[in-house]
């Protein structure tokens, strides 16, 4: 009994010692700061861009992307992410963005340039009730469904509960 | 006058044509995502899997009569370009050494074809998809 009385002393000794010498080295503002950065960090990913490999953001532009008037937004029906804590091409974090989507065309005021906009919903979130626009340029009735902003475009998705919707310019229009 | 006016027009309609890869990317990306990969298998993948269908008629027309073709808001001319684009674009390793591009013609003939139900044609022609 006495040699494991004698070897937890001996482990206690070891642990007090390496606490301490990890405490010399390291401060406790250091520490948190490294683990605010990963939990930070985690939450971040949902911001980043929805598409960013087929992406071609980039083009100069003008106006409000908080408000319906904006060019990217003129075949828009629904909620826009960006009052919902999201931005212009990224869903708000815990919205799933909808890889399925409708594609359009809209003119860019800066460059007077046609552009193919993606409108992505973003899913798995209730209904964002902040600036719901219903824009319809080259817009068609549900009977044509690939080119109606009526349709819920949350396919593809875990869940179908639309949330808001982002517009991502694919390219120029040519 | 009506030859001018003929050639006036002509050059106003090429005007507004689409290239293959914006009409790509308007009529088709929505679904089939701008690289091709789609959803599978909600959404079929239009990656190096139609090479064997462009080596037979009924696999040529099954690219055109699919309602997310037939049915796209463009004209015979312009579907048989995306059409050629999607194959030379994504699936150019597995098409015959002697590919022939779809025509126009090929397209306007096939087009009025109307698919009833596209999902058994295509378990019948194309088993192994």
């Amino acid at each position: 009994m006495t040699w494991l009385v004698r070897g937890l002393g001996w482990l206690d000794a070891q642990v007090n010692t390496g606490t301490r010498k990890l405490a010399r080295r390291s401060s406790r503002r250091g520490f948190l700061g490294q683990v605010s950065t990963l939990v930070l960090g985690a939450g971040l990913l949902p911001l980043l861009p929805v598409s960013r490999s087929f992406g071609a953001e980039g083009m100069e532009e003008i106006g409000d992307p908080q408000s319906c008037d904006y060019w990217r937004y003129c075949a828009l029906g629904g909620s826009l992410c960006t009052c919902c804590g999201g931005s212009v091409n990224t869903c708000p974090p815990g919205a799933e963005p909808s890889p399925i989507t409708w594609v359009g065309t809209c003119r860019n005021p800066a460059d007077d340039q046609d552009y193919l906009i993606s409108y992505n919903d973003c899913c798995g979130k209730p209904f964002c009730q902040r600036c719901e626009c219903h824009r319809t340029e080259r817009d068609k009735p549900v009977y044509f469904p690939s080119k109606s902003n009526d349709v819920l475009w949350c396919f593809g998705t875990e869940s179908r509960s639309y949330h808001c919707t982002v517009a991502l310019v694919l390219g120029k229009a040519e | 006058m009506k030859p001018l006016l003929t050639a006036l027009l002509l050059v106003a309609s090429s005007a507004v044509v689409a290239s293959p890869r914006t009409s790509y990317l308007l009529h088709c990306a929505g679904c089939h995502l701008p690289d091709g990969r789609g959803a599978p298998p909600a959404v079929p993948t239009l990656r190096d899997t139609l090479g064997q269908l462009v080596q037979t008629p009924q696999g040529r027309d099954y690219l055109v009569r699919v309602p997310g073709a037939s049915q796209a808001p463009i004209s015979d001319g312009e579907l048989a370009a995306v059409i050629n684009y999607t194959l030379l674009e994504f699936n150019r390793d597995t098409l015959p050494l002697q590919f022939k591009p779809l025509a126009e013609e090929e397209v306007a003939r096939a087009r009025p074809n109307i698919l009833a139900d596209p999902l058994m044609y295509r378990r019948q022609l194309w088993p192994e998809y």
